[in-house]
């Protein structure tokens, strides 16, 4: 008996601090900031890793994420689309319309709120929803971590990402969060413009592109700047193309009637109001608003020229709203367009890293 | 006998040798400085945004937003901070709160808007935690060398007397470039504890008193500017006006 005691209290002090058998420390991946971007807040509990990153990706074009295995994340962000959806809706497995157009998954790893209503603080927290949500990927957490189990790659892709075996939700989204928080566009013709004007300096390549700036381009992001031009900057500005904030932007509402922000903080003050998209590569994220209602750039820029609809929690800063809108004439239409155009980063979209590893 | 009482030392080992650290006691003291949006005839009232107030021309006026930058802030040699920022909406009353000791600060000086000597640097330079970078900064800086708004201040008014609530008029200062920035100067100032370590100083921001300064606002025909060529006169008003309604509470 004494012998017993004597082994079980061995026993107690060797395995009290026993680490796990089987480890493996994943390899810290440094994110390429633009220089002239501010630094990319990751939280503590998801720190980038090289094997995140990576099976993040595989996750993002998984279409097993989907109750029939037809739909992937990429399904509705496509890299060609600058991670959007071309159709005004996208549509679920069920074949279920949602109401609200695709956000572009552009430059996300900045963001402190998301979806059209900022109902999600986290990234990882927003990557939830859509698995689950029946008129999306309509697929419970519990069956995507089975099948993701059933596959000896993925056990394996995890154990690396997270240096310890075992597949969840939790690890999933913070692998898928990981990869959307490399999809990073800094190098359009606009981001050597805005290092131009805020006297930063300019690599040769940089060099080379803003020679190739012309002068319709200048002119029509000075109009895009002007308070008695287009008075776009004020909810579009610096190198993320946007500000922090919800806004009523003087769209009609439509049959659905949807109050945006409203929806999450029951307070009327938010009514109509949506998050203030990036306008980066907006030549690309066709259709337009959280409705997808305008399906040109034209349309986008005939409304804040003459289709403001005002209502009482339009945003102050649309200041002509009461006489319609800005009143563009067509050379000045003609000018923003061309600087609009600029925003375009072809190298984002074609970027090896973010395509389908399939 | 010796044997329990060995396998009770060793199972003792095992709980204190995996015992996490106990936590370190912070001997910090830490400041704060809130400011008070007020209204009312006689400055009292607090201002809340998006409620109805009258404003002395007697317009129903909503306030939709009220944000400012303070920089340099000190005493003499005695540096407080770089940076510190106000907004209402998201902020509330807080403008400051930061380690240092309260009795070297019984006045406080400083510039209403951001310094010539920070306004047109790298937005994205500043540390993280600055007001000033541009990811804290957001719709207050210009996005280009202009630099920052200094202070905004929106909202809504309804100018028209027919009985019908209709803020369909907006009104938007939004005051920036080197030569608006003014100084801040307040002198014998009241720190109270808060807590064991915080002591808080209460500044006031009188926003009737900013429409109904020594150069009253009409919002109805005053209502915009952005501190762009030829909005120069209510530019100075505005800038006038305001730091006049920040003082002491």
């Amino acid at each position: 008996m004494n012998k017993f005691f004597g082994w079980f209290a061995i026993t107690l002090l060797i395995f009290s601090c026993k680490k796990d058998n089987t480890r493996y420390f994943p390899t810290p991946y440094f994110l390429q900031i633009p220089s002239h971007f501010p630094d990319m807040m990751i939280p503590a509990d998801n720190p980038m890793t090289v094997e995140g990153v990576e099976l993040g990706r595989f996750l993002f074009y998984e279409k097993r994420l989907s109750g029939d295995n037809t739909q992937s994340c990429a399904s509705c962000h496509l890299p060609s689309a600058s991670f959007s959806d071309p159709n005004q809706f996208s549509t679920g497995i069920d074949g279920i319309q949602g109401t609200r157009h695709s956000m572009a998954i552009i430059n996300i790893g900045w963001e402190d709120f998301f979806f059209w209503d900022g109902r999600e603080t986290t990234l990882e927290s927003q990557i939830l929803e859509p698995v689950a949500n029946p008129i999306e990927m309509h697929q419970s957490w519990k069956q995507t971590v089975e099948k993701l189990n059933a596959d000896v790659t993925y056990r394996n892709r995890f154990f690396k990402a997270f240096g310890e075996e075992g597949i969840d939700s939790t690890k999933a989204t913070k692998a898928i969060a990981q990869f959307v928080r490399t999809l990073i566009s800094g190098e359009s013709k606009f981001d050597v413009m805005y290092k131009y004007e805020n006297n930063m300096n300019l690599t040769s390549d940089e060099q080379a592109i803003f020679q190739s700036v012309d002068a319709e381009e200048w002119a029509g992001y000075d109009l895009f700047k002007s308070l008695n031009g287009a008075d776009c900057f004020h909810c579009h500005n610096g190198p993320l193309m946007r500000v922090k904030k919800f806004s009523n932007n003087g769209l009609i509402p439509h049959a659905t009637d949807d109050k945006g922000r409203a929806t999450v903080t029951n307070n009327p003050e938010d009514n109509y109001k949506f998050k203030v998209p990036t306008l980066r590569n907006i030549a690309l994220t066709a259709p337009y608003m959280h409705d997808g209602r305008f399906t040109t750039l034209d349309e986008v820029i005939e409304h804040y020229s003459s289709g403001i609809h005002m209502s009482p929690t339009i945003d102050p800063l649309i200041e002509f709203g009461s006489q319609g809108g800005v009143q563009l004439d067509a050379q000045e239409k003609y000018l923003l367009k061309k600087f609009l155009l600029t925003l375009t980063d072809q190298r984002f979209i074609t970027n090896p890293n973010f395509q389908d590893p399939n | 006998m010796r044997l329990y009482v060995f396998v009770a030392i060793l199972s003792l080992m095992c709980f204190i040798s995996c015992k996490k650290k106990n936590h370190v006691e912070d001997n910090k003291n830490y400041l704060e400085i809130d400011l008070l949006a007020l209204y009312g005839g006689n400055g009292n009232e607090e201002l809340k945004l998006d409620s109805v107030y009258i404003s002395p021309e007697g317009y129903k006026i909503k306030f939709t937003d009220i944000k400012c930058f303070f920089t340099m802030l000190g005493n003499g040699n005695n540096i407080l901070t770089e940076a510190a920022y106000y907004d209402l909406r998201e902020k509330g009353a807080k403008v400051l709160s930061i380690e240092g000791d309260y009795s070297k600060f019984s006045s406080l000086q400083g510039i209403i808007g951001v310094d010539s000597a920070l306004n047109h640097n790298d937005p994205a330079e500043f540390p993280n935690g600055s007001p000033l970078n541009i990811s804290n900064a957001g719709t207050m800086h210009w996005g280009w060398n202009t630099g920052y708004i200094f202070f905004n201040i929106e909202g809504k008014a309804d100018t028209l007397d027919d009985g019908v609530n209709n803020f369909n008029h907006n009104f938007s200062f939004h005051i920036g470039k080197d030569q608006y920035a003014r100084p801040l100067n307040l002198q014998n100032l009241t720190w109270s504890p808060s807590g064991a370590k915080t002591h808080v100083v209460k500044w006031k921001l009188d926003m009737y008193k900013f429409l109904h300064g020594l150069s009253p606002v009409d919002l109805k025909t005053e209502f915009l500017t952005h501190t762009a060529s030829g909005q120069q006169v209510l530019t100075e008003k505005i800038t006038t006006n305001f730091s006049q309604s920040i003082s002491p509470f």
